[in-house]
């Protein structure tokens, strides 16, 4: 379909594109070029770039460096997300932006209500325009009267994306539009996407989910750590390549972490055929037949993307989400876990991935964070707190975490010395098995590799960690064993010298039962 | 890390941390000053018309016998906003108790202690299941709370008309009673001020709501039974307002269907200038108290200086939304 470039002047164009964050340099001269009526695919790793890029165009954050031009226009500003609705592009975004308690039609036309004399809203007619967006995505069945929170997650999905439609926008941003929807959801998105195509409309698809990208895009772009990797029609690749290009880092061997535990250890904790008890899709459970096995001394990564259930898993395990089935065993033994409480009774430790929000308490104390979850520790009665801060002390000291003393509120830590209370606070219940979910998340080099080194030294005496990370390189330097998860499921396993970035990616991203 | 860079940073962040741990202590420090500036600053002004009126023992007893209905009250709120939620239905709660102690002994005919102990029980009833409605079934605080105290207004109206009166002398003596000038309500409330405030700064289990009322979804990670604890936070609420409602009932020898009406934004009122936030994880005993010792003196200080009673709750609610604004405008500053 596509032999030579296009002939006609492309829709969008972007050109060395810069942006910088504190600390992180997310777009090293990204470009890409999106014709009318085509359907250009976006893919990489998690933290690539991509999200950054779709919100530089969606007027949402801006380039430091660079030129975007569009619709024939060169070199525009989009200052803000009005500028690119009013330039012509529209956005699907990931997390949805609805208004659960208001109606189907009351959300696709937020404040743009069409509206008769004295301002007063043209019932009919937004019922009429909302019950043709809706027959347009598939929703047909769905009256516009019906309000938002009585739809399934999948069908609020589809609102969003009629809402980006009533826009009449000439670009159309998806960001991972299918990771919520069901497979007919799909095919009427599919359907959507076709007649935005013939309609000339551009359209930037990102997905995690290659086969989707060669089922609908006519070219794909690469990008990784901010960077362009290159533009192929989807003809002439094969989601082999795409996925050496979306990893394709120089790793020097000394890297990799060798000292592998052999297989001979006894198994100190092991998973038994876990189902969960939410349903995806509505066919299966969202987390299906998971086995798992950790050794003494071992530090398994759950590797994935991002949606992969792995944080998901995380909690099942913890006891903090309900299982439909399946046993944990501690050295042999099964426990039963149906709380956080019991499973740190029963020595299993989880740090969240979300500090702030999970486990954290902010305006407290450090040493007060520190004894959080053994407090039993200091005192049946009485608290001990000169103890807890003593305690908290030597932590403050092991893991250096920078701080004036163990009597500051956690708030007023950096990111990476909050990350190390989190962990101190699990060091202090000294589980046999430590979960930690995306340890070095938003934290700077420096404490980053002090981490490592500490999980390197906990599972020396013998604990078996798991380490949840998206973080290629993080999960090759970390971990003994690697298993990478996909859709709920596990998708493969990999050790040794088969552990590799491209290994792990592929696993990740291609379903190989198809 | 080298060691000089963990020192930079630690003097960097000493200096943040000093003007941190401020706001802490201020709402109950400025509270404090309030109380002690107010009236010397009134004695000073009026030295005929204030001065002799104010400073005399009588006064002072008079001001704490007062403040102890909603000092009870306030001490089970400052449990549990500091735990993170907060119960609007103590006022009609105690009422509800007092009605029900005295149906007890006049109407049922039970001895006095047995009576005093079945109306301790159906408030430990009613509080919990405020507790079990928020914590279990999930229905927000404000709306299970507004609900009973509905219902437990109408049920001390329904059992005890508008009151019931000549209580027998036996369960009136304890609340008339009086010692070292002060009356017993006072010294009961001093005493469940005193294991209160150990209860909730130095033991592990009450310490458990701090936890709570920082960050739910934390404390539940760290493997503390927050429902659990929620729904005996609300049991221990009822059964203080009804041991407040049963000590009054005792004081005036009546147990009068509408004693807590309104009583419970008394409360409110005095913990949140205490130094609690309706956001959770903050406050103490200590500062309940000096709320509710600066709301009971602000009313006795109105009162001795001739001023409508209507101006009360105007400078009250002044205070208050000042209180919390000037603390907001403070925090943000920091955070800066």
């Amino acid at each position: 379909m596509i032999e030579a470039p296009r002939q006609q002047p492309p829709l969008l164009s972007l050109r060395g594109i810069h942006k910088r964050f504190p600390g992180v340099h997310a777009l090293k001269g990204a470009q890409l070029e999106v014709g009318p009526g085509e359907v250009h695919a976006l893919v990489g790793e998690n933290g690539a770039g991509k999200s950054t890029l779709m919100h530089i165009l969606a007027g949402v954050c801006q380039s430091d460096e660079g030129t975007i031009d569009f619709n024939g226009q060169f070199n525009v500003a989009i200052a803000s997300e009005r500028a690119a609705q009013q330039l012509g592009i529209a956005i699907v975004f990931q997390e949805r932006s609805l208004f659960g308690t208001l109606s189907v039609a009351e959300n696709i036309f937020a404040a743009r209500q069409p509206v008769r004399g004295l301002g007063r809203i043209d019932r009919r007619k937004l019922f009429a325009s909302t019950q043709a967006l809706l027959k347009h995505v598939g929703l047909e069945h769905v009256r516009p009267q019906t309000a938002l929170n009585d739809l399934s997650p999948a069908q609020q999905q589809m609102v969003e994306i009629a809402k980006a439609l009533s826009l009449n926008a000439r670009l159309m941003i998806f960001d991972e539009p299918t990771a919520a929807l069901t497979d007919t959801e799909t095919r009427a998105l599919f359907r959507v996407i076709g007649q935005l195509r013939q309609a000339g409309v551009g359209v930037i698809y990102i997905s995690h989910r290659l086969e989707e990208i060669f089922e609908i895009a006519d070219r794909v772009t690469v990008l990784k750590d901010g960077e362009w990797q290159g533009t192929f029609a989807v003809s002439e690749t094969n989601p082999d390549q795409l996925v050496s290009r979306m990893v394709g880092r120089e790793l020097s061997l000394h890297q990799r972490h060798t000292d592998v535990v052999s297989e001979g250890q006894s198994v100190l904790f092991e998973v038994i055929g876990l189902n969960d008890a939410e349903s995806f899709r509505g066919t299966r459970p969202y987390l299906q037949d998971i086995h798992l096995k950790v050794r003494d001394g071992e530090i398994v990564v759950l590797a994935g993307l991002a949606g992969a259930g792995r944080t998901e898993l995380a909690l099942s395990l913890f006891g903090a989400r309900l299982r439909a089935s399946g046993e944990i065993r501690i050295r042999g033994n099964a426990v039963v876990i149906r709380s956080p409480a019991a499973a740190i009774a029963a020595g299993i430790g989880y740090a969240s991935e979300d500090r702030k929000e999970a486990g954290l308490f902010l305006d407290m104390t450090v040493a007060q964070n520190v004894v959080a979850a053994k407090l039993r520790e200091f005192g049946s009665w009485w608290l001990d707190d000169r103890r807890g801060r003593s305690v908290a002390e030597d932590f403050r000291r092991r893991l250096r975490i920078a701080t004036p003393g163990v009597s500051q509120a956690v708030r007023l830590l950096s990111g990476g010395n909050q990350q190390k209370v989190v962990l101190s606070k699990w060091l202090l219940v000294n589980p046999k098995v430590l979960i930690v979910d995306e340890p070095t998340r938003g934290i700077d080099v420096g404490a980053k590799s002090e981490v490592h080194r500490l999980l390197r030294e906990v599972a020396g005496k013998g604990t078996a960690v798991i380490v949840i990370s998206s973080d290629l390189p993080e999960v090759l330097s970390v971990a003994d064993r690697i298993i990478v998860m996909r859709e709920g499921q596990i998708a493969g396993e990999l050790n040794g010298a088969a552990a590799t970035e491209e290994a792990v990616m592929r696993l990740a991203s291609i379903n190989l039962k198809e | 890390m080298p060691e000089t860079t963990t020192t930079e940073t630690e003097k960097q962040t000493e200096a943040t941390a000093k003007r941190g741990k401020f706001p802490a202590v201020s709402r109950e420090l400025g509270l404090m000053i309030l109380i002690v500036l107010l009236p010397e600053a009134l004695s000073v002004m009026y030295p005929l018309t204030f001065r002799p009126y104010f400073w005399t023992g009588e006064n002072f007893a008079a001001i704490l016998r007062n403040l102890a209905f909603e000092g009870f009250l306030a001490i089970g709120m400052m449990l549990m906003m500091v735990g993170g939620v907060f119960d609007l239905s103590v006022g009609a709660m105690a009422s509800m108790i007092g009605v029900v102690t005295g149906w007890l002994m006049k109407s049922a005919g039970w001895p006095v202690p047995a009576a005093v102990l079945g109306g301790l029980a159906v408030a430990a009833l009613g509080g919990f299941l405020n507790g079990f409605i928020v914590a279990k079934v999930r229905v927000n605080a404000l709306i299970t709370t507004l609900g009973t105290m509905g219902v437990f207004k109408g049920i001390a109206l329904l059992i005890g008309g508008p009151g019931i009166t000549f209580l027998p002398e036996s369960f009136t003596r304890f609340g008339q009673a009086e010692w070292l000038g002060l009356q017993s309500p006072v010294w009961l409330l001093l005493g469940l001020a005193l294991v209160a405030h150990y209860g909730l700064a130095h033991t592990r289990f009450f310490r458990q709501y701090y936890y709570i009322g920082s960050n739910p979804r934390a404390a539940h990670l760290s493997g503390i039974n927050v429902e659990r604890m929620q729904m005996l936070a609300f049991t221990l609420m009822g059964m203080i307002a009804g041991l407040a409602g049963i000590v009054y009932a005792s004081r005036i020898a009546t147990a009068t269907s509408t004693l807590g009406d309104g009583k419970e934004l008394g409360a409110i009122t005095a913990v949140i200038l205490g130094g609690a936030s309706l956001a959770g994880g903050k406050g103490t005993i200590v500062g309940a108290l000096i709320g509710v010792f600066f709301m009971a003196l602000m009313q006795n200080v109105l009162i001795i200086m001739r001023v409508p009673s209507e101006w009360q709750g105007i400078v009250l609610g002044g205070v208050l939304v000042l209180a919390v604004a000037v603390d907001s405008v403070m925090n943000r500053k920091q955070n800066r």
